[in-house]
């Protein structure tokens, strides 16, 4: 292939992806970054969100929980504590993880004093959960 | 002296002993192998978090040595997490990391510590002997720790060392050196030593790198995922030393056991030689006198 970029998913447990790619789109912290072949270096954090990539042709996505990927001598690194493939994603486990960090936002914005960091913990969570079940949408395309 | 038939018996158990040690043997390879897998397949995310660790501290340049978990807490006190294992029968592997303990605390007399237990060993030693135990973390099992349960561990050691009681947070596990030597070590957590990031390529010149968001925002969520994978790997370094001792402990029991069974059966042999040759003689003297 003339025009690629390597693409390489790293996670603690393993190497969970590392294959070609004419474009890569990361779910960065302001939005989704696109990545084309011979990118300048650069280096993201991450939101959770969808790792979405295009290889010979064929669309890929993959749910990442946050992370960070850095650009460096035409590979993409997304170095990311969990990943799914869309088709692993449990989507009731998903959704019910949603309603529930709803319900606990709703908790704390009613009660005064529950600390910011619950607030925020919840958000994530929610975001999580929300981009699971996203990403676990894009298998049956 | 004792008779044949206690002998026979004693080399019975010794036999059933022997079954058991080997089967332990078994069953820490087995384990080993597992913990050794899991210690290597973390490395390539390791080492990726450390390298931009290193990277983005060069870029943000003599800054860093001045955040908040770069220098040493406001507290007088020590925090301690101190790994061992939960259940015995490996060696020397718990005996040398107390010693360690002991010996650290000697050295550090002079100041007050608070300790965090993980593993049932390392508890059982040291309420006993007056070391003032804060926590003790039991749940998952050390046996079952995963990246995420280490990185609560972390996110706990953290945050008290951010309550700005601690002086500083240091780790006491064993280092896997080799199959035959773990190594109990001290190491320091927190404050993150700045001098020692960032060594490890020539890729310091990195400016015109671009930066998404920016480099302090990037940085405040790398040093957490970094102090994650130091725990983590601490933790499976731990594992694997302990395995690799019990192997090792078990390997030995089942040797000393056939070297038992082997003089045991010796001396059985003799003995049963011994009873053979008196009947005999009684036999022939019986006949003898019937004669």
């Amino acid at each position: 292939m003339a025009d690629s970029i390597t693409l390489r998913v790293i996670t603690p447990d393993s190497i969970v992806l590392d294959t070609e790619a004419s474009s890569v789109q990361v779910p960065g912290l302001d939005g989704s970054i696109g990545i084309l072949a011979r990118h300048a270096p650069m280096v993201t954090a991450l939101d959770a969100g969808d790792l979405h990539w295009t290889a010979d042709g064929v669309e890929d996505d993959m749910f990442v929980s946050g992370g960070f990927a850095e650009v460096r001598a035409n590979t993409v690194r997304v170095v990311t504590e969990a990943s799914e493939r869309p088709g692993d994603i449990d989507i009731e486990r998903a959704t019910k993880a949603a309603e529930r960090a709803k319900e606990r936002l709703k908790d704390r914005r009613v009660e005064e004093g529950s600390s910011e960091f619950d607030v925020l913990r919840a958000e994530a969570a929610l975001r999580r959960a929300m981009m699971r079940v996203f990403v676990a949408g894009k298998v049956n395309r | 002296m004792a008779s044949v038939k206690e002998l026979r018996q004693r080399i019975k158990s010794v036999g059933n002993i022997k079954q058991i040690t080997r089967a332990m043997e078994m069953v820490a390879t087995t384990k080993l192998r597992r913990f050794q897998d899991r210690a290597i397949a973390s490395r390539p995310y390791a080492e990726e978090i450390a390298g931009l660790v290193g990277r983005l501290a060069a870029v943000l340049g003599d800054g860093v040595q001045d955040l908040p978990l770069f220098v040493q807490g406001e507290g007088e006190r020590i925090l301690m997490l101190v790994v061992s294992s939960d259940r015995g029968l490996c060696g020397a592997y718990n005996s040398n990391l107390f010693r360690e303990l002991e010996a650290w605390r000697t050295a550090n007399a002079d100041k007050t510590v608070d300790y965090f237990v993980y593993g049932r060993k390392a508890f059982q030693y040291m309420s006993k002997r007056g070391f003032d135990v804060k926590r003790v973390i039991e749940d998952p099992r050390l046996e079952d720790i995963d990246y995420r349960n280490a990185s609560i561990v972390a996110r706990m050691l953290k945050l008290e060392f951010e309550s700005g009681e601690y002086n500083d947070v240091q780790i006491l596990y064993s280092k896997f050196e080799s199959m035959a030597k773990y190594v109990p070590t001290v190491a320091q957590y927190l404050p993150i030593d700045a001098t020692a990031l960032g060594a490890d390529d020539g890729e310091k010149q990195s400016g015109d790198v671009l930066l998404e968001p920016d480099a302090q925002t990037i940085f405040d969520h790398l040093i957490p995922r970094f102090l994650e994978t130091r725990v983590y790997n601490s933790l499976l370094e731990a594992l694997t030393s302990e395995y690799a001792s019990r192997r090792f402990a078990m390997k030995n029991a089942t040797d000393a056991a056939d070297d038992m069974q082997g003089v045991l059966r010796g001396i059985y042999n003799r003995k049963r030689q011994e009873n053979i040759t008196k009947e005999l003689l009684d036999i022939v003297g019986g006949a003898e006198a019937v004669r």
